[in-house]
């Protein structure tokens, strides 16, 4: 089925909508809600800014101004690529964002691929594993995955891998092999509600009757799990697979944070121990911003895969989000 | 029609057999209860009191599970730690629950353009990780454990609220519903009595699973010192605290964290276990 314009166009107006709802949701969280962080910053008494700059940020932000009249300031500054100046350094917080940005999406993007493999692992194991105590082995993994704190799967990570086996360095950096154990802490957090859905997924499709014609045709186990089982019980995980990427990008605090890095997590970690507002307002809208790219590609590359959806019934197809919550 | 009557009451209720599994986490339930009602029965020592000579021993030697690094005693830190946890995880599932229930019924209600507006803040609210979500908050309101809870309460509204909408828009098209409507029943009665009610079980099912959630997300701000504040204890915070002595002194971070993981697993199991007795309900 091929898209029609008028639903990529509607689709792609939704999408900038959530955006920009999401814009004015946190700005008026951060800044519109009383105790404005930008003053109280700068009489923080344990660590005040010295009068110069505190002028400057106060004429920065016109903290003067009604409070719409701000946000309409923030916004067409935005539109001009400008996101504000941070409070704990002064820095532009589009360059803080930008350095951060990239080693962070590595990292993402590895532990993305993890949770694939981990999800794909777990769920065959859970569903075509030979003896039914190992299935059910196979089948509790994902939910005491989904139990374990990640910031103790990293630690766990660390005192074994690191300081046990003395495989990888704690602190020096190693290149990509510094990546492996973070990209592991968020990939098995990441992977327990893929696999989750995986497993019903593999299930539904395993009883479908053109597996049993397959089966009964006499074609091989393997061919029969790999070629067809898998491709049709694969849907609704790959579309979760998307949805992870935000939680994987938020997760990255708690993984740069454990592993010392210096991604965007730990600029999110910094900035809000200082309590420093514009610095997450831009976290917040940078992750937004790919989690919604992200969904939208999933959507409108999906009925160039698999004709089925597109139609009306494609509602079906997608999981909710509260699997992926946790 | 009495007799029809009698046999419907009396008719067995079919109960979901209880396994191995629902037995041991009803256990641990029941010890994170006992663990909040008298801390003292379960870990008689004071989680304060620092024994300058006794640092860092390991689980056995000096109590069940070691001492910190100050000489405190890790069980009773963390046993007079659950009701904090316990007590934050509340306040972010109340909040939640109510907000989000609130939000949910009013869009599936009004419908029209109540149901855009709602669905569209529901929208926005999930297009953000619940993580980050909370720390947005933290950030608004400042740090300590109330504030944790209050964050992590606000970034569970928009599951709840989806749920509720959902929930409401299915029950209101069942058969009785619209029989009540047709009788003559106001709206609101409809609403309170013959919705409401019905639509209870998803809804508390997913309220115990939201209250695992709900301790892991306050523990992970705590764990990044935005929660619960020193010396106090506090799940994640007594994570947060062993990190240092993580290569030499393992059991510091571990025990807390298992503690965690068993509390966690035990609520999603009893949550699973509501879902079960709805099904089966005859």
């Amino acid at each position: 089925m091929r898209l029609r314009p008028a639903a990529v166009l509607r689709r792609l107006g939704q999408s900038a909508l959530v955006v920009a709802l999401t814009y004015v949701l946190v700005y008026a969280v951060l800044f519109l809600l009383p105790g404005d962080p930008i003053r109280s910053r700068i009489d923080n008494p344990q660590n005040p800014i010295p009068e110069e700059q505190a002028e400057a940020i106060i004429n920065y932000y016109r903290l003067d101004l009604p409070p719409l009249e701000q946000f309409w300031l923030s916004v067409t500054r935005l539109l001009q690529g400008d996101l504000g100046y941070s409070l704990t350094n002064g820095r532009r917080v589009s360059d803080l964002v930008a350095q951060g940005f990239g080693e962070t999406a590595t990292l993402a993007g590895v532990a993305l691929l993890v949770s694939a493999a981990l999800a794909l692992l777990i769920a065959l194991g859970a569903v075509f594993a030979p003896w039914a105590r190992l299935r059910g082995l196979f089948r509790t993994l994902p939910a005491v995955a989904l139990a374990t704190p990640g910031f103790l799967i990293g630690l766990v990570l660390l005192q074994v891998f690191a300081y046990q086996l003395g495989w990888f360095s704690s602190i020096r950096d190693e290149g990509a092999r510094s990546l492996i154990l973070p990209a592991l802490t968020l990939g098995i957090g990441a992977s327990a509600p893929i696999a989750q859905v995986l497993i019903e997924g593999l299930e539904s499709a395993w009883r479908e009757p053109f597996a049993t014609v397959l089966r009964a045709g006499g074609f091989p186990r393997r061919s029969i799990i790999g070629r067809h089982v898998l491709k049709n019980g694969a849907i609704p995980a790959v579309t979760l697979l998307g949805l992870t990427v935000g939680e994987l990008l938020a997760g990255s605090v708690i993984a740069e944070t454990i592993f010392s890095r210096t991604g965007l997590g730990f600029v999110t970690e910094q900035a809000v121990r200082a309590q420093d507002g514009p610095t997450v307002l831009a976290v917040v809208m940078v992750v937004s911003v790919v989690f919604t790219l992200v969904n939208l590609a999933t959507d409108l590359v999906y009925p160039l895969i698999d004709p089925r959806i597109g139609g009306p019934r494609s509602a079906r197809i997608r999981p909710h989000r509260e699997e992926i919550a946790a | 029609m009495s007799a029809v009557l009698h046999r419907i009451r009396s008719a067995p209720r079919t109960r979901p057999r209880l396994g191995v599994v629902d037995v041991l986490a009803l256990g641990v339930l029941a010890l994170v209860a006992l663990a909040i009602v008298a801390p003292g029965v379960l870990a008689p020592a004071d989680p304060l009191e620092a024994v300058p000579g006794g640092t860092l021993q390991p689980p056995g030697s000096a109590g069940l599970f070691g001492t910190d690094y100050l000489g405190r005693d890790v069980l009773s830190r963390i046993v007079h730690g659950t009701g904090r946890t316990v007590l934050a995880s509340s306040i972010a599932v109340a909040i939640g629950l109510g907000a989000g229930s609130a939000l949910g019924l009013i869009a599936a209600y009004f419908g029209g353009w109540a149901d855009a507006v709602v669905s569209r803040v529901v929208d926005v609210l999930l297009s953000i990780p619940g993580l980050l979500l909370s720390m947005v908050v933290v950030v608004a309101l400042g740090f300590g454990s109330t504030n944790a809870a209050i964050a992590v309460g606000v970034a569970s509204i928009a599951a709840f609220a989806r749920l509720m909408r959902s929930e409401v828009l299915r029950v209101r098209e069942l058969g009785f519903v619209e029989s009540a409507r047709h009788l003559g029943v106001r709206p609101w009665a409809v609403l309170l009595r013959h919705v409401l009610p019905n639509s209870a079980a998803p809804v508390l099912s997913m309220t115990a699973l939201q209250f695992g959630n709900a301790i892991l997300w306050i523990a992970a701000l705590s764990f990044l010192g935005y929660g619960a504040p020193p010396p106090l204890p506090e799940w994640g915070l007594l994570v947060s605290e062993g990190r240092g002595y993580l290569s030499s002194s393992p059991w510091l971070t571990l025990l807390p964290g298992l503690v965690i993981v068993a509390t966690v697993v035990a609520i999603s199991r009893v949550s699973a276990l509501i879902a079960e007795t709805r099904r089966t309900r005859p």
